[in-house]
């Protein structure tokens, strides 16, 4: 097998790999970026609202990094580590700054400072936004940041396909260059996994069709543990039927949720925060009311933004207008967009402490959407996603290198272990008969949508691991129908399929296992939060066909849980 | 509100390729409905008919910029495109689609882009703050106004479709393309920038390279208006230093059409081209002119509108 030696390798272009791609090269160590795509096609590039910050001097008077914190933590549920909490929002006006300084084109007060707008759960409006294409654009700025110092080595349109270690370190990373299938073993002291989340697990979702969760089932097979896998957000606002997402930016203008009735129903849910409750909470009142028989025919319910004037939609909602009117058929500045909840978000993730170092294998790391650190806990807030892909990617990168600074060389060979991974991927190509990734995947985003979604319950569980199960079975049979070596996409589809079901039965078994409700974790037979019981972090491997389940204790500085009411 | 929907039977004839068979077409037919994107149409035939098909897409929302293809020979997104809104376009129930013109195939839809990314590279796309800013002595402060025009031409997703479409890529390889443009308009136009004077060397020969076709305006998903971007960089022109024969001769024609409008409200063909151009070559040219029967035209008398004085007034803004 083809080789190449890096100090570091980081798996994901997207704003959490670069950044931390950035803050390694930049020391003087070298790094490799695998992505599956062109930087820029990155999901980063489909966040939309904005990046939460408190800048100081140009936020709210009566805000501080503390309420940021505290805002966070509430709205993760209690799940949050505090120490996390808080080192995101003290941390985050100067990385707004920073990517201020290296051109993003963030909008303005008239004064000419960058401008802020209301989120979900936010108790001062901080969000940070360029129109509703925040992540496009800061993605843009950072990867032409990062290509332009020719520090940093892209192998773009790779794939990523197992991480090598031996007893206790990472070892490198067994990836195939798209175009020809050849596959390299990317020698590295250290791996940083920031490949994003995994949408496509999902009937309907919000994410990119790349969002197959390849990091999180590349860690599993490497016998590293995931964090909070059961916790999975769901986006309230989801374009209508085609799940494109209408940015929360939506509601902190001043949108309005109605349901056909014309009733304004957060009233109902959320007296005091109305449409601007976190995701969670909107998700199951609009969820509630679809069901109660007062949504629109097809099983959706309104989002009025007409109110806010054309020039103003047109400007600051560009994109929510065009969606649509281009997907939808519907003219936003007129009528109300129809909308309902689709899977949106992943607060699970490879575990990772707040310098980005995961405690299972020496010389691994994880970034963004792919770890979990956890600052999310149970429940995301709008705009901490990408401020927690900069942040938590810069002070990943710094943390590599201090590894770096440290390390001794391995003498153990591991080059079998390598060849042992690419024939692992090559076992469903040389097949002659059975069945294709299409059969499978299909079922799998069914199950997962209809018994691992936005209500939960024992049965509905139970079965959603029997069926994963099965489907596991039978990607035994999984075969290749295309024997070309040139671009083979069907290769790479099964490949990716294998990393979902991994997935699959771990997020459906944890969800099984924990018996309460909090934050995106719903189980209608247990309604009710269990801090007694159930404050503390899981922990989850897969071994075969099983998940073993431990527990961590949730980090708290300062804040105690209280009862989550908005 | 109901929304409105409607089904159809589709045939997606797809323009395939590998290396061993060169080009061949392939039809599929499937059922779609009044919100189906091409990319879902796609994702479809791949998971349900023929895993073999080989194509790129991301976001399927039109910012990620990874679908561009030719639909019934229109440059599109994929995920931008309705199957519905083609199939009533076109008054036919069967679509072609194709791999983009101009990039080399690689395998059905997907093209090597290589040559997109070097073009976008070479305008130096990103902003060089001045130290003071970096060392975090002084900070930037934009107006909105000044944001509002330069986020215009910082939406481009690289897709590489006005570079496909574009005649004077073909013909010129000293031409940067249009996206490219774009890309070096928003950082030359941007006043926390301080490498104008590169950026210029690097973008106004090529300015005057472009031909003002509007392939790029017509194909661009995002609207950014890379031909836009080009006037507005011309207008850099007289910044520029050491200026080839390219820039001398634009700036000349430029000249000249001016004058010819101020003088007489029009564009009077024959004059602006002997400013342009000089004596010599335009008597060069008027021996093909001769020979093809058509110097009759260029020897057409024009004379001023009527309104003169209100043209002269509009000029001088």
């Amino acid at each position: 097998m083809e080789k190449l030696s890096y100090d570091a390798v980081i798996i994901g272009a997207g704003l959490a790999g670069l950044m931390a791609a950035h803050e390694i090269s930049k020391a003087g160590y070298s790094a490799a970026v695998i992505s599956k795509v062109f930087p820029t096609r990155s999901h980063s590039a489909a966040a939309e609202g904005g990046i939460a910050a408190y800048v100081n001097g140009n936020s709210d008077p009566n805000d501080s990094p503390d309420y940021m914190a505290y805002d966070t933590i509430k709205g993760g549920d209690y799940l949050v580590d505090q120490d996390a909490a808080e080192l995101l929002a003290y941390k985050s006006g100067e990385i707004v700054e920073l990517l201020e300084k290296w051109g993003a084109l963030f909008n303005r007060q008239p004064d000419g400072r960058i401008a802020l707008r209301y989120f979900g759960g936010q108790t001062y409006p901080r969000t940070r936004f360029v129109g509703d294409k925040t992540g496009m654009a800061l993605l843009h700025t950072l990867y032409e940041r990062t290509s332009g110092s020719g520090k940093v080595d892209f192998y773009f349109e790779w794939f990523a396909w197992e991480l090598i270690r031996d007893e206790s370190r990472v070892r490198g990373v067994v990836a195939f260059d798209m175009r020809n299938m050849i596959p390299f073993f990317f020698k590295a002291k250290a791996v940083v996994i920031a490949a994003g989340g995994m949408g496509m697990l999902y009937r309907h979702t919000t994410n990119s069709y790349i969002g197959t969760g390849d990091g999180y089932a590349m860690a599993l097979r490497a016998r590293v543990a995931l964090k909070d896998p059961e916790f999975v957000q769901f986006h309230p606002t989801a374009l209508y039927p085609s799940d494109i997402l209408i940015s929360e930016a939506a509601r902190g203008e001043g949108a309005v949720l109605k349901n056909a009735k014309g009733e304004r129903f957060m009233t109902r849910y959320a007296p005091k925060k109305l449409d601007l409750a976190p995701r969670d909470i909107v998700s199951r009142a609009i969820i509630t009311e679809i069901k109660e028989g007062r949504g629109f025919p097809g099983g959706y319910v309104g989002l009025d933004i007409s109110h806010l004037g054309e020039e103003y939609i047109k400007e600051r909602l560009a994109l929510a207008y065009e969606a649509a009117k281009t997907f939808s058929g519907v003219d936003a500045t007129k009528e109300l967009i129809p909308i309902r909840p689709a899977h949106h978000y992943y607060m699970g993730g490879i575990d990772v402490d707040i310098t980005g170092k995961n405690p299972d294998v020496i010389g691994l790391f994880a970034a963004g959407e792919a770890a979990c650190v956890s600052v999310h806990g149970a429940n995301r807030l709008g705009s901490n996603s990408l401020l927690e892909t900069l942040v938590f990617g810069r002070e990943t990168g710094n943390e590599v290198v201090k590894f770096l600074q440290s390390f001794t060389e391995p003498s153990s060979d591991i080059d079998k272990e390598a060849e042992k991974a690419e024939q692992s991927a090559y076992d469903i190509v040389k097949k002659e008969s059975g069945v294709h990734f299409g059969d499978i995947l299909e079922k799998l985003r069914d199950y997962m949508w209809e018994f691992v979604g936005i209500y939960r319950d024992e049965n509905g569980l139970k079965n959603a691991v029997s069926e994963i199960l099965k489907l596991r079975e039978q990607m035994k049979n999984m075969y290749v129908l295309d024997k070309s070596k040139v671009y083979n996409t069907e290769f790479y589809n099964a490949l990716e399929l294998k990393n979902m079901i991994d997935l699959g039965l771990v997020i459906a078994s944890t969800a099984l296992n924990r018996k309460e409700s909090r934050g995106a974790h719903y189980r209608t037979d247990y309604p009710k939060r269990d801090d007694q019981n159930w404050l503390k972090h899981t922990i989850a491997y897969l071994s075969g066909n099983t998940v073993e389940i431990t527990y961590k204790p949730v980090k708290m500085t300062k804040w105690k849980p209280e009862e989550r009411v908005y | 509100m109901s929304l409105k929907n409607e089904e159809a039977e589709v045939v997606i004839k797809v323009k395939r390729y590998t290396q061993e068979k060169g080009f061949y077409w392939q039809e599929y037919k499937l059922k779609v409905d009044r919100f189906t994107q091409f990319t879902e149409a796609l994702r479809r035939i791949k998971s349900e008919q023929d895993p073999t098909l080989a194509y790129r897409a991301s976001c399927h929302m039109a910012v990620c910029g990874s679908c561009g293809m030719k639909i019934n020979g229109e440059p599109k997104l994929a995920c931008k495109t309705l199957v519905l809104d083609v199939i009533k376009k076109y008054g036919s129930n069967v679509i072609t689609i194709e791999p983009m013109d101009y990039f080399k195939p690689v395998k059905d839809l997907v093209v090597d882009l290589d040559d997109f990314y070097n073009r976008m590279h070479k305008v130096k796309p990103r902003l060089y703050p001045s130290n003071e800013v970096l060392e975090g002595k002084a900070e930037h402060r934009l107006k909105p106004e000044d944001q509002k025009v330069l986020w215009k031409f910082a939406q481009c997703i690289w897709c590489g479709l006005c570079v496909s479409a574009c005649p004077a890529v073909q013909e010129d390889p000293e031409f940067l393309g249009p996206a490219a443009h774009a890309k070096g308009f928003r950082f030359l136009a941007d006043p926390r920038d301080t490498i104008t004077e590169e950026r210029l060397k690097i973008l106004i020969d090529s300015a005057w390279r472009c031909t003002y076709c509007y392939m790029c305006y017509n194909v661009c998903p995002r609207d950014i208006e890379p031909v836009t971007a080009i006037k507005k960089t011309r207008a850099f022109s007289r910044l520029a230093k050491d200026k080839t024969e390219v820039i001398k001769t634009g700036e000349k024609h430029t000249e000249a059409v001016h004058s010819s409008i101020f003088d007489s409200g029009k564009i009077m063909g024959s004059r602006v081209y002997l400013s342009t151009y000089g004596l010599l070559g335009s008597m060069k040219e008027m021996i093909f002119l001769m020979q093809s029967g058509k110097l009759k035209y260029a020897l057409v008398k024009e004379k001023a509108v009527e309104n003169i004085q209100e043209v002269r007034k509009l000029l001088r803004g």
